[in-house]
């Protein structure tokens, strides 16, 4: 439990879209994937999950479907949009020149 | 990018219109979450209820989820500002009469704010109709220093000085003379005296107005010194007179002495820079001054009847246009002295000139009306500030009943700024139904005040957009005032207290908020109603002060000639008849003609006294000149020696009557009867003083150096200014009767004017009337507000003290003690207010001062009343409360809980 991290900011919305981008998932299925995935590092706060989403819907780079759930039961999926595909290779990009960077950083001497 | 926004408008606009699908939508959202989560869980080896309870938990609150979700969505703004209005709505709509008493109170509040804005507005701040680039547009104003060294500050001046003003500026680009004055306009009986402008003919240029029908005049109609007879008529009057019809151009209209030839209608509203009224029409300067003096009069300085408007170049500051404006003034001051032969000496008369607003209310000569006016403005404000303090004190007193909901809404997870902003929601629509009760007293009430103090100005709605517009600020105001205390301290609930209903007493800080909103009631309450004692008293002064003469049954009869020449005894013979044709009017007692008539014209000559150097310096010394009726048919009292009387013939010895305030200062301490005062110059044979009377006020309500004389009318050498008829009765009950006698005696155009004295005196007293009658109103109104919110709080804090009077009444305490304990409370409170409220008028009242009418801002019996009537106040309305408060059963008190 100890061992988990607190997200720094901005960052969920990274994780929901590269969650997203391989297929649609539902939010509690998003929330599972990124533990999981993470190796039980990274809990997203499932309170601000749901706000997340529906700030990346109003954004336009994830889109909403009601469809069946795996054990048939209506669920919410979401989908990354061709935007937000955009917004994602954006993201990871800077991302991946900031971690670079800061490792750099912390390397010196 | 535009993706992005395209797609964020239509989410916002979905959320927004398809509400109820969306919050279903998250709430089914939500619940699969945890359903999922608690599966979970389950399968992990806990019972159902743990997995569900461990689910939760791990979610955190639901509702600050959803509420964060509505953030996401990007409507959360609209959503609960909506929500927030049904709320108070309802909240409002379950309590009547509490809503209705806080409207009305924010109604008047708001309603006599936008109506004063109205009138200080039309008076002060608002340029006049279709004025042009108001910024660039002053009036010019001149002054000297007299021989008597004070400093006279004037707006009108003679024709030749306009055209030097012309001749020797250079940035103006247009310099204008005008002015309005009462002409007669119409045939014989049917002409009426009328507001007409006359002008040049560049006047016009300084309005964005374009005529209706027809043209303006032109320059060539202008020209100095006889210009052409032609109007532009004022829409008012030709819509009156003419009924708006477009073949008037061309015809004629007797103005004054001659025929004026209709060019033009000028466009609806216009008035120019009329303050005396809607003119009927506007004519060239050049043509009345011609018709009025039948000579020249564009080269001399003897006749000071014109005002001037002047337009600053638009790269020439304010400063350098009032040196180069000053620099032609002087030099017009030499050439009059020039003219005149006069020794020049600059150094001691000291001209100047310079420019002022347009607007005479704002200038150096601001009338009385207009401060007055300024200060009725501010008092609004204060009543406006009452009624706020009230309304918080009763929205406080909501608040604090409404605790424990509030109280329940923070623990269900609403947010402190979430509530404060619903609370604050719920004083603004109150504001907002106050507002609209204002305005609507606003345009009744405006009415009534525009009869008050713009008598002269051309109807219209007094709530324009600019009045709605103070409304509106006015209406926010109130709502911040009124709602951020309550909602501050409201949402400042403590929960488990609260809850639990142990708080019956938590509202120190509460009650010491309303203490203070209370005291403060009370101290402007004061501060009102001592100004409005003040203003009282002033009127009283004016009314019961003596004016020389009576004022009631007096009528002036004068008549206009229009131009008909007559002979020095036919003038006589007309004189005559005219004064015994008014003797002969059923009701009429007495008639005398006049040489002067108060607050109207005024004649003086030269006085010389043996032993004196200047008489001139001692004071002003006005002539009246009389019949042997005079003193009677004026109600002037003799003081000492005799009247006039019939032996005072043309060639009998010189006589007069001094005034007795004349009297004592030409020969103080001696007896005037006898003595010899020569008029007009000092060879002249001598006048003998034969009597002393009351001196009369005519040029102004308390110039102290203002003296008069009276002459008897054989003696005077002059023709009369007018009659002085003396009624049994109401003189405006005769005025009808008077004309119709008199006019068939005058030959040609000529006509009558009869005007009841009442209608010259009263509008000297309008500002005491105005300053007494509004200071009353407002301070009336927050006296009630203040009585009606310590009412309220006295009758709250005997609710929640039911317990502890209880107690007291069973410990053997007497009613009567109950009741006094109380209503000490209360008064306590009031006496702080009324300490405050007196340091406040007595620092205040040097402003209001010159305001006054031999009134000391300090009174001591106007601050006595007003504090008496504070208490009395103050104990009826705590009385009322505690009377309840005494009747408290012991047994129930102590049983409630």
């Amino acid at each position: 439990m100890d061992d988990r991290l607190d997200l720094p900011q901005g960052t969920l919305d990274l994780l929901i879209l590269k969650a997203v981008s391989l297929t649609p998932m539902h939010g509690w299925a998003i929330s599972e994937r990124i533990h999981q995935v993470s190796r039980a590092v990274v809990q997203i706060p499932q309170g601000s999950l749901y706000p997340a989403l529906h700030r990346l819907e109003r954004r336009g780079w994830i889109r909403a479907e009601w469809g069946a759930s795996d054990n048939n039961r209506k669920a919410k999926f979401y989908e990354l949009t061709r935007a937000g595909r955009k917004q994602l290779d954006a993201e990871s990009d800077a991302w991946a020149r900031l971690t670079k960077a800061v490792a750099l950083v912390l390397d010196m001497g | 990018m535009f993706d992005e926004l395209w797609s964020d408008l239509r989410y916002r606009a979905r959320a927004l219109l398809r509400r109820d699908n969306i919050e279903r939508e998250l709430a089914d959202e939500l619940r699969f979450h945890l359903e999922r989560e608690t599966e979970k869980y389950e399968r992990m080896g806990l019972p159902r209820a743990d997995a569900e309870r461990r689910a939760r938990l791990a979610f955190g609150g639901v509702e600050r989820a959803k509420e964060a979700s509505r953030d996401g969505r990007g409507t959360l703004l609209i959503e609960s500002t909506l929500q927030d209005l049904r709320y108070a709505w309802r909240g409002l709509r379950s309590r009547p009469a509490f809503t209705a008493g806080v409207v009305l109170t924010l109604g008047l509040g708001i309603g006599a704010n936008a109506a004063m804005f109205g009138i200080v507005d039309r008076l002060l701040f608002r340029p006049p109709a279709y004025l042009r680039d108001a910024s660039t547009t002053h009036r010019i104003y001149l002054s000297w220093t007299e021989s008597g060294g004070q400093t006279r500050t004037e707006h009108n001046t003679e024709f030749a000085r306009f055209l030097d003003f012309k001749r020797w500026t250079h940035d103006f680009s247009s310099i204008a003379a005008f002015q309005t004055r009462t002409v007669a306009v119409g045939e014989a009986s049917d002409a009426r005296e009328r507001p007409v402008t006359v002008a040049s003919a560049n006047y016009f240029d300084f309005f964005d107005a374009r005529p209706v029908l027809g043209r303006f005049f032109t320059a060539d109609e202008d020209s100095v010194p006889v210009g052409k007879p032609v109007v532009v008529l004022g829409y008012a009057f030709w819509q009156t007179e003419f009924g708006g019809r477009s073949d008037v151009l061309g015809k004629t209209i007797r103005v004054d002495r001659g025929l004026g030839t209709i060019i033009g209608v000028a466009p609806d509203g216009f008035t120019g820079l009329s303050d005396q009224g809607v003119p009927a029409m506007y004519m060239p300067i050049t043509a009345y001054a011609w018709g009025l003096r039948g000579r020249d009069y564009s080269k001399n300085y003897n006749w000071g009847w014109l005002e001037l408007v002047a337009r600053r170049k638009p790269a020439v500051s304010l400063i350098d246009a009032n040196a180069d404006l000053n620099s032609a003034y002087r030099r017009s001051f030499v050439a009059e002295w020039d003219l005149n032969g006069r020794k020049v000496d600059l150094a001691a008369t000291k001209p100047r000139a310079f420019l002022g607003p347009v607007q005479l209310g704002r200038g150096p000569q601001a009338g009385q009306d207009a401060k007055v006016v300024v200060w009725v403005g501010g008092v609004a404000l204060i009543v406006l500030l009452v009624a706020c303090a009230n309304v918080a004190n009763l929205l406080l007193s909501r608040a604090v009943k409404r605790r424990r909901e509030i109280a329940l809404r923070l623990a269900l997870g609403v947010s402190r700024g979430r509530l404060i902003r619903q609370l604050l929601t719920e004083s603004l629509v109150l504001a907002a139904l106050g507002g609209i009760v204002g305005v609507a007293a606003a345009q009744w009430g405006g009415a009534a005040l525009r009869v008050l103090f713009l008598p002269d100005q051309p109807a219209g709605v007094i709530t324009d957009a600019r009045t709605l517009g103070v409304a509106l600020i006015a209406t926010f105001a109130a709502a911040v005032l009124t709602g951020i205390a309550p909602a501050l301290i409201g949402s400042r609930s403590d929960l488990a207290r609260s809850l639990t209903g142990a708080s019956r007493d938590a509202g120190a800080v509460r009650s010491r908020t309303r203490t203070a909103l209370l005291v403060f009631q009370a101290a402007l309450s004061v501060v009102l109603l001592v100004g409005a004692g003040l203003f009282v008293r002033s009127l009283q002064n004016v009314r019961a002060m003596r004016l020389g003469y009576d004022v009631g049954p007096v009528s002036i009869v004068s008549m206009n000639l229009r131009g008909t020449k007559l002979s020095a005894a036919e003038a006589t013979l007309l004189g005559n008849r005219m004064v015994d044709a008014a003797r002969a009017v059923p009701g009429v007692s007495l008639v005398s003609p006049v040489a002067s008539v108060p607050f109207w014209s005024n004649e003086g000559r030269a006085l010389y006294v043996q032993g004196i150097d200047s008489i001139q310096k001692l004071g002003r010394f006005i002539l009246q000149a009389g019949s042997p009726d005079y003193f009677r048919a004026a109600g002037t009292r003799i003081l000492r020696g005799r009247g006039i009387e019939a032996s005072d013939a043309q060639n009998a010895p010189r006589v007069m009557v001094i005034g007795d305030g004349m009297a004592k200062l030409i020969w103080p301490g001696q007896d005037p009867i006898g003595k010899c005062i020569r008029v007009s110059a000092d060879t002249a044979p001598c006048t003998t003083v034969v009597g002393v009377a009351e001196e009369m006020r005519v040029r102004t309500l308390a110039d102290a150096r203002e003296h008069t004389y009276y002459l008897p009318m054989a003696q005077y050498n002059d023709t009369p200014e007018a009659l002085l008829v003396r009624v049994a009765g109401d003189a405006a009950d005769y005025s009808g009767t008077i004309r119709r006698a008199l006019q068939p005696l005058l030959p040609g155009a000529a006509y009558v004017n009869v005007q009841p004295l009442r209608e010259l005196v009263d509008p000297r007293m309008r500002g005491w009337q105005f300053g007494a009658t509004m200071f009353l109103a407002f301070g009336g109104l927050a006296l009630a507000l203040a009585a009606v919110g310590l009412y309220s709080v006295i009758a709250y804090g005997v609710a929640q003290r039911q317990k502890e009077l209880g107690v007291r009444i069973a410990l053997g305490a007497s009613r009567g003690s109950v009741v006094r304990l109380v209503v000490r409370g209360g008064v306590r409170i009031v006496v702080v207010g009324i300490g405050i409220g007196a340091v406040i008028s007595l620092w205040a009242g040097h402003w209001v001062e010159a305001l006054l009418f031999n009134e000391s801002p300090r009174d001591p019996v106007v601050y006595a009343t007003v504090a008496a009537a504070l208490i009395v106040v103050a104990m009826i309305a705590t009385a009322l409360p505690a009377f309840g408060a005494s009747r408290v059963d012991p047994n129930t008190a102590l049983r409630a809980e």
